[in-house]
């Protein structure tokens, strides 16, 4: 995904879900950079600009004349509600404490309920939000059900801006296999919990797909009443509707003359964007992220080392006084003395056999392999003489 | 956009993202994910190629799903599916076949296996308990 990479070419597709013809190349906004860090700032930024201040009465708890008794009575000094005849009279008032006091810290309306976020960075959040709609694996993971849709970004012709039915605007949707995301919506209705319920947030239910258009010529009144659907157009694109909570990868529908504005509204890196002052998409800190393409690039090869392949198995030390072949490793003329020394005590062990043997009147015992060495004695003179142990 | 910076925006949200009391390591809903882990390899959705098995309709075999690497933006061409229903060998053995043969995400063999014989295995009916009256199948 370099930022130079050939961009790739966009199907238009029809009412019918066939392709319609025409073609779009991918506008440069989907390689921006996408920083869900940067789109979950600014959305929860901006999301604090359409709130409704509130705040408790500024009067509560002060409309009385109440004042501390002092000291000398043998209750707590806290200001005490003046006067006689009613419960009211002599309990505690003012303080945070007291039944019928004001609330710590009253809330207050001028609460600095809106933020100022800078321009560039709410430019830079769009320019990511739309960049991930352009990335299925996103959309998917933001819960759209779009396993069948034609393609992404999912573009189609002009002629839905000029739909007035709802009808013809599901009809449309189930065509192009858009469907299942309303569905989707359908099965998540429920009740809010908590609150919310009494405070005219009842229901609830997961977003649908965002059509962005150009040009309405009706189509805002046939998708309002689709369950899920927003519409918008495309020149007051809206974080808050392309990255709803903060999350990207919305599922959005384009139609054509929607799509093919991305490119003068928001650059592309060789030309700056055309309809905003003094913007060019964010430039990206990685041109190749795929790690996979890049352990496998002739650069990188090129500077590693060779691979180590061999395999270093721990070998287990052995004592070479206790292993012979420890020792052999170590100095091999130990077999010879090791076999020597065999030799030698056997030789020293018949000697004493034949002693005792012959004390006993016995014969001796006979040597081992001698009738071996006589055999092999004859070859070795046939062999004109080579010795033999 | 490549599959890790998929990764890093979804690794702790997402809709496949199944976080569970007691177990530290988060689970995934993804039907490509093979063992249903949330984790960069085994999560399908991300990759652009992916393997994915599940019992067939008809509860007589598997499905063996391919995501074809080549139409990675057009959701709804890019998977190959077979449904291989013959037995639990051939079966298996189709599955290890198509996996290393075609060197499609070798990595994965072993979990496509073990995942297809789970499924094989619990499509057999019980074996009738010893002692008890014959219990039925609680399917």
């Amino acid at each position: 995904m370099s930022l130079s990479a050939a961009r790739p070419v966009i199907t238009v597709y029809g009412e019918k879900n066939e392709p319609s013809g025409t073609t779009c190349s991918l506008p440069a906004v989907y390689k921006a950079p996408i920083r869900p860090d940067i789109v979950s700032v600014i959305h929860h930024e901006i999301a604090k600009n359409h709130r409704q201040a509130y705040a408790v009465n500024q009067d509560s708890g002060h409309q009385t004349s109440a004042e501390s008794w002092g000291t000398g009575r043998a209750v707590a000094r806290i200001p005490r509600v003046r006067g006689g005849g009613t419960h009211r009279s002599g309990q505690g008032a003012y303080g945070n404490m007291c039944r019928g006091g004001h609330m710590f810290a009253p809330t207050k309306t001028w609460r600095r309920w809106h933020r100022k976020v800078n321009v560039a960075q709410k430019r830079y959040a769009m320019c990511s939000a739309i960049a991930a709609t352009g990335v299925p694996a996103l959309v998917m993971a933001k819960g759209h059900r779009i396993e069948n849709i034609p393609e992404v970004p999912l573009v189609v012709s002009d002629k839905i801006q000029s739909y007035n039915k709802t009808k013809e605007a599901v009809i449309l949707l189930r065509r192009l296999k858009a469907w299942s995301d309303i569905e989707q919506v359908y099965n998540t209705k429920r009740m809010r919990a908590g609150k919310g319920k009494m405070r005219n947030r009842r229901r609830v239910q997961k977003l649908g797909p965002l059509v962005i258009y150009a040009n309405d010529q009706g189509l805002t009144r046939a998708f309002r009443n689709i369950p899920g659907v927003d519409t918008i157009c495309v020149d007051n694109l809206n974080l808050l509707k392309l990255a709803p909570g903060g999350h990207v990868g919305r599922f959005c529908i384009w139609t054509e003359s929607a799509f093919k504005k991305l490119d003068a509204l928001y650059g592309t890196w060789r030309k700056a964007s055309s309809e905003k002052k003094n913007w060019n998409l964010p430039q990206p800190k990685m041109a190749q992220t795929d790690l996979a393409k890049l352990l496998k690039s002739e650069e990188i090869r090129k500077v590693l080392r060779a691979p180590n392949k061999k395999i270093y198995k721990a070998v287990m030390k052995t004592n070479p006084l206790k292993n012979t072949r420890a020792m052999v490793q170590l100095n091999p003329y130990a077999v010879v003395q090791k076999k020597n020394a065999e030799l030698l005590a056997a030789k020293r062990l018949r000697e004493k056999a034949a002693v005792k043997a012959k004390k006993a009147g016995q014969k001796p015992a006979p040597q081992p392999n001698v009738k071996r060495a006589a055999a092999l004695a004859k070859k070795g003179k046939a062999k004109k003489g080579k010795g033999k142990k | 956009m490549s599959s890790e910076i998929a990764w890093a925006v979804t690794r702790n949200n997402s809709a496949y993202l199944l976080k569970k009391r007691n177990c530290p390591k988060p689970f995934s809903v993804d039907p490509f994910n093979l063992t249903n882990k949330n984790s960069f390899r085994y999560n399908g959705f991300l990759h652009k190629k992916a393997v994915a098995v599940a019992p067939t309709a008809d509860k007589k075999g598997v499905t063996l799903t391919l995501k074809k690497s080549s139409r990675s933006y057009r959701p709804g061409q890019r998977y190959n599916r077979s449904d291989l229903k013959k037995g639990a060998r051939v079966v298996l053995t189709t599955i290890r076949n198509t996996l290393n043969k075609q060197r499609y995400r070798k990595d994965l063999s072993k979990a496509a296996l073990r995942r297809a014989s789970a499924l094989i295995r619990a499509q057999k009916p019980l074996p009738p308990r010893k002692g008890a009256k014959p219990v039925k199948k609680a399917d």
